[in-house]
C-alpha cells in the first residue's frame, strides 16, 4: 500500500448558483472530480477499486436549489499554497460552481457530510398566503414532531422537534421570504419544501383529488455549521480564510 | 416563418422545476462554445436527448470546425424528453438551441444526424417543436435551410421530404461548403430554389426536390430517382470521402457534460472505416476505405483530451478498434502513461480472436466485468454466409485466453433471420454457448462459485441498403417468433441467459430501410399517432405505427419481407457511398455459395470499387494481421 502519511486535507468552499443551481447531487460530485483534474492540483487517488480522487462532500441539496456556502475536502499529495490551490481550481471549475476559499484542515475532522450538522436556508415564494398563518403553521408542525412525507414511492418521517431549529417569516415586495434553521442527525435532514408543502397542504384548500398544486419555490442554503454538544456552532473554514 | 433570433432562456427556466433531469437543457458546459457571433448561425441537431446526443462524435467534430470558421457560429440542439416537450407546447416555447437559447427556428442552416432508422419521428417532433415547416416543400423563401448527414443518409428517401439538402459521406470539410454556399447565396439575395441548385453542386450533396420519383416495371414498389429536367443534378450523387483523415483534428470531442451520458468519457476516433466485409454490415460498406491515425497522434491527443476535459476515462473509438494496426502499441503506452492518475483506457468491442482478448486484458486492467464478443451466427456455415471471418478455433482460442486470463462473465450477440438460416443454425447458437460454458468451467472450475457464465443476446436481422443483403425480405413476425422459441427450448443449461431484441421494433427498421420516398407518409401519420422516441423500450409503440400503416393502406410485414429480384432499380441508387452494384451481386452470390472474402487491409483489393471511383485510397500507417499474435 503507498504511504499516505504526506497527504494534507484541503477545505473547499464554493458555491452552487445561476443555471447550475438546477444541477442534481451526483451531478455536481461529478463536475467538480472532473475540475480537479483538470486544475493539475496534486490529488491524491485512492487504492480502492475503481481508484478515484480521495474528496468528501458536504450534504446534498435539492435539485434547483443554489447555495452560498457548500464544502468539499480534498486530499493533495503535495502541500500548495491554499490561495494557488484555490486559484488553479477556480480556474478550471464552471462559474456556477465556482470555489471562493480554501484552507488546510485536521485530517483527524470527522467526514464532511456527518460534521455538518446544521443549515441557514432562506427561501422565496409568490406572497398568496399571509406570513402569520405560515409562521403558525410552522409552529403547530413543529409541536406535533414527526412529519410525514413521501419521496417517490416510499414514505419517509423526519422529526421536526429536532430537525427544525427555527424560522422567520417576512415579506420583501411581492415575495414571502422565510429563513429556516435546519439540524440533521442521522435520522435524516430536513429539505425546506418538505415543510412549505406540509404547511401549505394545511393552509390551502385540497385542488380535487391531485391536492395542493407545488409553489415554485427559491431555495438557497446560505450556511452550514458544525454544532458541538454545547450548542456552538463551529464555521466549517478555519477562521483567517473567512 | 422564420423567427427572431433572441435569447428565450427566461421562458424556459420556470418549466425546468418541472421535468426530469432538468440538467439536459442548462448549458454552460465546460468546453462549450459560448461566443455566438454568427453573423451566419448554424444549428446541428441529434434527434434525441442530450445524454444519447452529446457524446455523438460526429456533431462534435462539425460543430469545432464550423466554430473555427470566420463569420460562422455552430450551436447544438437536442430534441427534449416528452416531459419537457409537452410543456414547451402548453407554455408556448418554441425549441431552442442550447449556446444562445434562440429559436432553431431562426437559424440560417439546421443540420440533422440520421442516426439511425428509429430517430425518424424524433425528427418530425423536433421540426414541429422548433416551428419550421416540416415539409421541405413548404417552407418560406427565409426559412432555415435543413440539412442531414450521418451514419443513416443510405436509404434517405422515407425522410427525404423534410430536408432541403443531404450530405453523403464525411462533412469535415463538405459541411463547410454547404453553409458557405448558402451564406453567399443569402447575401446575394438569391432566391431559395436557386440556393438549392447551388448546393446541387457540391459533391456528395444531394437535393431531394431536385428528384422525381420514377415507378415502372425496373424498379421496387417504391421506385428510383431520377433528377428533374433541366436541373443540372447528378444522376448518382457520390459521398464524400476525406483521404486525409490524419491530417484531422483528432480531439473536438471536448464539451464535457454534466450529467451522466451514454458514453461517458473522452473519445478519440482512431480510425475510420472497416474493411472486414461483414456482409450483413452497412457501416462496413459504407465507410470504406479505411483511414488510420498514427500511434502517436493518438496517444498524445488522448493525454491533451484528459488534460482539457478532465475525464477520468478515454475510449479509442472506431467500427473495429483493435483491427488498428499499431493498437497494441497504443493501449500499452497509453497505459503506462496514465494509469497512475486513475484514468481507465476503454475500447468498444473486442475482435474475436486471440489477439482481441489480449487487448481486452491491455485495457481492463485488473478489472474484469463482462467481456463481449459478436459471432453473429451460431454454425461456421452461415458465419461464412455473412462473411464473419471467425472460425470456431477462433472463438475457441478467445475464450480460452479470456477465462485463463480472469474473466467469468461472456456475453455474445447474434443474429437471427440471416438469408439462409435454418434450425439447425438457431440450435448451433446454444451449442457455441455450450461449448464456451464448458470451456468456462473447464479452464475455473465447475460450480456456482466459479462464477462462469455465457449470456447470448439475439437481434433480428435487418436488410440494410448498400449493403450484399439488400435485396433480402426481413423474416416474418410468426417465423421470428419460432425460432426464438426453438432457441429458447433447445438451450441446454440454466448458466446460459438469452436475451431477444423486440421484433416489432426490427420489423419497423425494416420497412423504413426498404421504403422509398413514400415512406414518409408513413413517418409522418405515425408521429402524428404519437410515435416518438421510437428507440426508446418504453415509449415504442408497434399499435400506433400499425395504425398509421392501416391509415395509409400498407402492411409493415409484407413491406419487410419482401426479397427484391437483383435486376431492379432501387429506391437508393441515386445516392452511392462509391461500392459497385457488381460487387454487392457478386458477394450476394458468394455468399448464397458460403464461400468467403477477405479484407483487403489485410490482403489484396477484393474490388469492392471504393477506391477508384472516389479516387481515395487504404491509409493503414503499420502492418495489419488477421489471426492470432
Amino acid at each position: 500500500m503507498p504511504d499516505t502519511s504526506n497527504q494534507v486535507r484541503l477545505r473547499v468552499r464554493y458555491k452552487k448558483d445561476g443555471r447550475l443551481a438546477y444541477l442534481g447531487h451526483l451531478e455536481v460530485l461529478g463536475t467538480i472530480n472532473r475540475s480537479i483534474r483538470r486544475s493539475c492540483v496534486p490529488f491524491a487517488v485512492g487504492n480502492g477499486f475503481a481508484r478515484r480522487i480521495r474528496l468528501q462532500f458536504s450534504q446534498a441539496l435539492p435539485v434547483g436549489a443554489s447555495s452560498a456556502g457548500e464544502y468539499y475536502d480534498l486530499m493533495l499529495t503535495q502541500r500548495l499554497e491554499p490561495a494557488e490551490a484555490l486559484r488553479m481550481l477556480a480556474g478550471a471549475t464552471p462559474t456556477g460552481l465556482a470555489p471562493n476559499a480554501a484552507a488546510y484542515v485536521s485530517r483527524k475532522l470527522p467526514a464532511l457530510e456527518a460534521w455538518l450538522n446544521r443549515a441557514a436556508w432562506e427561501v422565496r415564494m409568490p406572497r398568496f398566503v399571509a406570513p402569520h398563518d405560515l409562521d403558525a403553521t410552522f409552529s403547530q408542525l413543529r409541536d406535533a414532531g414527526e412529519l410525514r412525507y413521501m419521496r417517490g414511492e416510499r414514505q419517509k418521517r423526519i422529526d421536526l422537534t429536532s430537525a427544525l431549529v427555527g424560522w422567520d417569516v417576512s415579506t420583501e415586495g411581492e415575495d414571502l421570504l422565510l429563513r429556516l434553521d435546519t439540524r440533521s442527525s442521522n435520522n435524516g435532514s430536513l429539505r425546506p419544501q418538505i415543510l412549505i408543502d406540509a404547511a401549505l397542504a394545511k393552509i390551502l384548500p385540497a385542488d380535487g383529488d391531485a391536492g395542493p398544486a407545488r409553489v415554485p419555490l427559491r431555495v438557497c442554503r446560505t450556511g452550514q455549521w458544525h454544532e458541538e454538544e454545547n450548542g456552538n456552532l463551529v464555521k466549517p473554514m478555519p477562521s483567517q480564510e473567512e | 416563418m422564420r423567427l427572431r433570433r433572441e435569447d428565450l432562456y427566461h421562458r424556459l427556466e420556470p418549466l425546468l422545476g418541472q421535468v426530469e433531469k432538468p440538467s439536459r437543457y442548462l448549458d454552460h458546459e465546460w468546453g462549450a462554445i459560448e461566443e455566438q457571433d454568427g453573423p451566419f448561425h448554424v444549428a446541428l441537431m441529434y434527434p434525441d436527448v442530450y445524454e444519447v446526443g452529446l457524446p455523438n462524435m460526429g456533431l462534435s467534430i462539425l460543430y469545432s470546425i464550423l466554430n473555427k470558421v470566420d463569420g460562422m457560429s455552430c450551436e447544438r440542439g437536442y430534441l427534449p424528453w416528452v416531459d419537457m416537450a409537452d410543456l414547451m407546447r402548453a407554455h408556448d416555447v418554441p425549441l431552442l438551441a442550447l449556446e444562445s437559447s434562440s429559436p432553431i427556428a431562426s437559424f440560417d442552416v439546421v443540420g440533422f444526424t440520421l442516426a439511425h432508422e428509429m430517430a425518424c419521428t424524433n425528427i418530425v417532433e423536433a421540426l414541429d417543436l422548433s416551428r419550421i415547416p416540416v415539409r421541405a416543400a413548404d417552407r418560406a423563401e427565409d426559412d432555415a435551410i435543413v440539412i442531414a448527414g450521418g451514419p443513416s443518409v443510405w436509404n434517405c428517401e422515407p425522410v427525404a421530404p423534410m430536408f432541403d439538402a443531404v450530405l453523403l459521406g464525411d462533412g469535415e470539410e463538405a459541411l463547410v461548403q454547404m453553409c458557405a454556399c448558402v451564406s453567399d447565396g443569402r447575401t446575394a439575395g438569391k432566391p431559395r430554389a436557386q440556393i438549392l441548385l447551388d448546393l446541387s453542386r457540391i459533391q456528395g450533396v444531394y437535393v431531394p426536390s431536385l428528384y422525381d420519383v420514377v415507378v415502372d416495371d425496373s424498379s421496387t414498389r417504391w421506385g428510383y430517382a431520377v433528377p428533374r429536367p433541366g436541373t443540372g443534378a447528378p444522376e448518382v450523387v457520390l459521398k464524400r470521402c476525406l483521404q486525409d483523415f490524419a491530417g484531422t483534428d483528432p480531439l473536438p470531442h471536448r464539451i464535457v457534460p454534466y450529467m451522466d451520458v451514454v458514453q461517458d468519457r473522452l473519445a478519440v476516433e482512431i480510425l475510420r472505416g472497416c474493411c472486414r466485409g461483414c456482409r450483413f454490415c452497412q457501416a462496413g460498406m459504407t465507410y470504406r476505405p479505411v483511414r488510420e491515425r498514427p500511434a502517436e497522434q493518438v496517444i498524445e491527443a488522448a493525454k491533451e483530451g484528459l488534460r482539457i476535459t478532465g475525464h477520468d476515462e478515454v475510449s479509442l473509438t472506431s467500427l473495429s478498434t483493435t483491427d488498428h494496426s499499431q493498437c497494441a502499441a497504443i493501449l500499452h503506452q497509453l497505459n503506462a502513461d496514465v494509469r497512475d492518475q486513475g484514468v481507465r483506457v476503454s475500447i468498444p468491442s473486442q475482435r474475436l480472436d486471440s489477439f482481441g482478448v489480449d487487448m481486452a486484458a491491455e485495457v481492463g486492467g485488473s478489472k474484469k466485468g463482462g467481456l463481449t464478443f459478436a459471432p453473429e451466427a451460431g454454425s461456421q456455415r452461415l458465419r461464412d454466409v455473412i462473411n464473419k471471418n471467425v472460425s470456431e478455433k477462433d472463438i475457441d482460442v478467445a475464450a480460452e485466453n479470456a477465462f485463463r486470463n480472469g474473466w467469468r462473465r461472456m456475453k455474445l450477440y447474434f443474429m437471427i433471420g440471416l438469408p439462409t438460416e435454418t434450425d439447425d443454425d438457431i440450435v448451433a447458437i446454444n451449442k457455441v454457448a455450450d461449448h464456451l460454458l464448458e470451456i468456462g468451467r473447464t479452464v475455473v472450475g465447475k460450480g456456482p462459485k466459479s462464477g462462469v457464465s455465457v449470456s447470448i443476446s439475439v437481434a433480428v436481422f435487418v436488410p440494410k441498403s448498400h449493403t450484399p443483403f439488400q435485396w433480402c425480405g426481413q423474416l416474418r413476425l410468426e417465423e421470428v417468433r419460432r425460432r426464438q422459441q426453438l432457441l429458447l427450448h433447445t438451450c441446454p443449461d440454466h448458466a446460459i441467459k438469452i436475451s431477444y431484441h423486440d421484433a416489432e421494433v426490427s420489423l419497423v427498421e425494416a420497412v423504413l430501410s426498404k421504403m422509398g420516398r413514400a415512406g414518409f407518409d408513413l413517418i409522418y401519420t405515425a408521429w402524428r399517432h404519437g410515435c416518438r422516441f421510437d428507440a426508446w423500450t418504453d415509449e415504442f409503440s408497434f399499435e400506433r405505427w400499425q395504425e398509421a400503416a392501416a391509415e395509409l393502406g400498407l402492411d409493415l410485414e409484407d413491406i419487410a419481407s419482401t426479397d427484391i429480384p437483383l435486376d431492379r432499380r432501387l429506391p437508393w441508387e441515386h445516392t452511392s457511398p462509391g461500392v459497385s452494384k457488381g460487387f454487392l451481386k457478386r458477394e450476394w452470390h458468394r455468399a448464397a455459395q458460403g464461400v468467403t472474402t477477405d479484407d483487403c487491409t489485410m490482403t489484396s483489393c477484393v474490388g469492392c470499387g471504393v477506391c477508384p471511383k472516389l479516387g481515395v485510397d487504404l491509409a493503414i500507417v503499420g502492418d495489419r494481421h488477421a489471426g492470432h499474435q
